[in-house]
């Protein structure tokens, strides 16, 4: 039985039930996110609009600077917008209170960080384990046996970050944002911190995630390699986004 | 899972850990063990007196239930008085007078018949009852304490003394010598400070005690059955005030370290908050999962403050057999208390600051 068959896709997990929708599963309108620096707003996004299709999976690249983490902290509802709208499955993050948006990331988002940002204090196992303690369905065995075989954590869980290499920490990282069927995944430079070897894998894996379960991805990536994996890729500048074309 | 991350998170910095459980030990230790003095010094002095086996204690007006606070020794011949009244079957005047040579005793001089009178008298584990004016009869506690053998000669309030027997303890002092030449030592000829009174059966305490309040209004008298219950650090003036603060102090210690423990750990896992508000953990949750950890560092705390408060107990009376330290389940129970509280209370604004932190501020922390 392949992974396709024995593991949910997110668009058959509880939060599309009943919905088969072409809508976007994410989209913005005309999003501003402005940082204050003393009495000066520096603004780090300037009108972006932008829209994700379920199932697809699209990178954004840019200069340093150029807003692409404040865009993916922002969708993520990890931040709040200073100005525009950020639909995430029909929800505006910008009329959701604190709680709320906390509520709809512990559901609909999974991240993968750059720096892999796993809990030092506790194994493989543990990192994953606790996505699922907060989503609050409990331990599922079966998914997260399906989850690091096709990671292939299984027999790195019990050892505890310092002890695993820069790629099974991100291949844990990205276990940990998958382990409860989020809609999206937002990837901030994933392969920013690992060797070409492990990035390549750590690609693979990304693209496997998108064209084997349909799983949503938008990824941070400095890297042009990298947009080779993705259906869509993005440019950002200044806090726009400049362009927005299929890739190869 | 919250407990697997709590038990490893405490067990990450096992140095701060140990440090938090030894502040709220010290603390639970304190509280235990100043309650336990205190309460242990103020009961086993109630036994004692109890132990004497009179009915009633009289004492100047307005006297200390503390005995070896009293001053104001009352005229001898009042024991002649008593001893005329009905239901009396015994009268024992006792010059009590504060020792603080050696150690702090209260030294009671006695009238030996009198005392054997409404006592019973002495059991003597080893020598005789007072014969001579320097006899001093020492319990056995106070001997080993002092390491006062029989026949040694002892020094008490620049006299040298004869130690004629060792006896058991729980009759009213550790130490006693006659009567008249304490009175001629402090200078206190034909004055007591307490009279002993034995009835002639218990049931007639109070006929004798409204006896004495009409002859001799002003004076104190006690019924020494309830002598026990009187003997609380609520009626010893300042007392309650002093253990009260010490138990402040130790809270504070407690409070403090916790708080400097948590604050410390929350600093430090700035970006493992962050982390958690990522996976979608609520403020309920951070807070939660700090005050969690405080409290199981707590309870290793008041274990481990338990645990010293008795082998600080069996230390003291190792070196000092005869202090009197009363440990019990109830004071446990509210050091215990406490110091829980204490520590959530410390911990509360650390976990309060860790749920308010800005997720993306604390995934960027170094």
């Amino acid at each position: 039985m392949g992974i396709a068959a024995t593991i949910r896709t997110p668009a058959e997990g509880p939060f599309f039930q009943g919905k088969k929708s072409v809508e976007p599963i994410l989209k913005t309108e005309n999003l501003w996110k402005l940082y204050r620096a003393g009495k000066v707003e520096v603004p780090a996004l300037r009108g972006v609009n932008f829209a994700v299709q379920p199932g697809e999976s699209v990178a954004v690249m840019g200069p340093s600077g150029c807003g692409k983490s404040s865009l993916l902290y922002v969708i993520g509802g990890l931040s709040q917008a200073s100005r525009g709208k950020v639909l995430v499955d029909g929800n505006d993050l910008a009329s959701l209170s604190d709680a709320a948006r906390t509520k709809l990331r512990r559901h609909k988002i999974g991240f993968v960080f750059q720096r892999f940002n796993l809990l030092p204090t506790l194994t493989a196992k543990g990192n994953i384990a606790i996505a699922q303690f907060i989503h609050g369905d409990g331990f599922d065995p079966h998914r997260f046996d399906v989850v690091t075989q096709m990671l292939g954590l299984a027999g790195r869980l019990h050892h505890k970050p310092s002890e695993l290499s820069g790629g099974e920490q991100q291949r844990v990282a990205i276990a940990r944002a998958i382990i409860n069927e989020p809609k999206i995944l937002l990837a901030d430079e994933p392969t920013g911190n690992l060797d070409s070897k492990n990035s390549e894998v750590v690609l693979q894996m990304l693209r496997q995630l998108n064209k084997d379960l349909g799983q949503t991805i938008v990824m941070i990536t400095h890297n042009p390699e990298a947009t080779t994996y993705f259906d869509r890729v993005v440019h950002m500048r200044d806090g726009i986004i400049v362009d927005g074309v299929p890739a190869d | 899972m919250m407990g697997e991350l709590i038990v490893r998170n405490l067990l990450h910095r096992p140095l701060r850990t140990l440090i938090g459980v030894l502040a709220v030990a010290v603390e639970v230790a304190l509280v235990v063990l100043i309650v336990g003095l205190t309460s242990g010094l103020l009961t086993e002095t109630a036994k004692r007196i109890e132990g004497i086996g009179a009915d009633i204690m009289l004492q100047p007006p307005a006297a200390s239930i503390f005995l070896g606070f009293s001053g104001s020794p009352m005229p001898i011949k009042i024991a002649d008085k008593i001893s005329d009244f009905k239901y009396v079957l015994a009268v024992a005047p006792a010059l009590l007078q504060f020792n603080s040579t050696g150690g702090v005793d209260v030294i009671y001089g006695i009238d030996r018949d009198s005392f054997r009178a409404v006592s019973g008298g002495f059991v003597f584990l080893e020598g005789h009852d007072m014969e001579g004016p320097d006899d001093l009869l020492v319990d056995d506690w106070a001997a080993k304490a002092k390491h006062i053998k029989l026949g040694d000669t002892y020094n008490l309030l620049n006299h040298d003394w004869h130690v004629a027997a060792i006896i058991e303890h729980g009759k009213g002092a550790r130490l006693f010598v006659p009567l008249a030449t304490l009175q001629d030592l402090v200078g206190a000829r034909d004055k007591a400070s307490i009279f002993l009174i034995k009835c002639t059966r218990p049931e007639h305490t109070e006929d004798v005690m409204e006896q004495i309040r009409h002859d001799l209004p002003g004076y104190t008298v006690r019924p020494l059955k309830d002598f026990l219950s009187l003997m609380t650090s609520t009626n010893i003036p300042g007392l309650q005030t002093f253990i009260n603060a010490m138990i402040a102090l130790a809270i504070s210690i407690g409070l403090l370290v916790i708080f400097l423990t948590m604050y410390t750990t929350v600093i430090e896992r700035t970006r493992d908050i962050g982390v958690l508000k990522s996976l979608g953990a609520n403020q309920s949750f951070i807070v939660r999962a700090l005050l969690s950890e405080s409290a199981v560092l707590c309870l290793f705390g008041i274990l481990a403050g338990i645990g010293l408060s008795y082998a600080v107990r069996a230390a003291f009376l190792a070196g000092f057999p005869t202090l009197s330290i009363l440990i019990t389940p109830r004071w446990i129970l509210r050091a215990g208390s406490i110091a829980l509280a204490g520590a959530m209370l410390g911990a509360s604004y650390p976990a309060w600051m860790a749920s308010r932190k800005d997720a993306v501020e604390a995934l960027s922390y170094d």
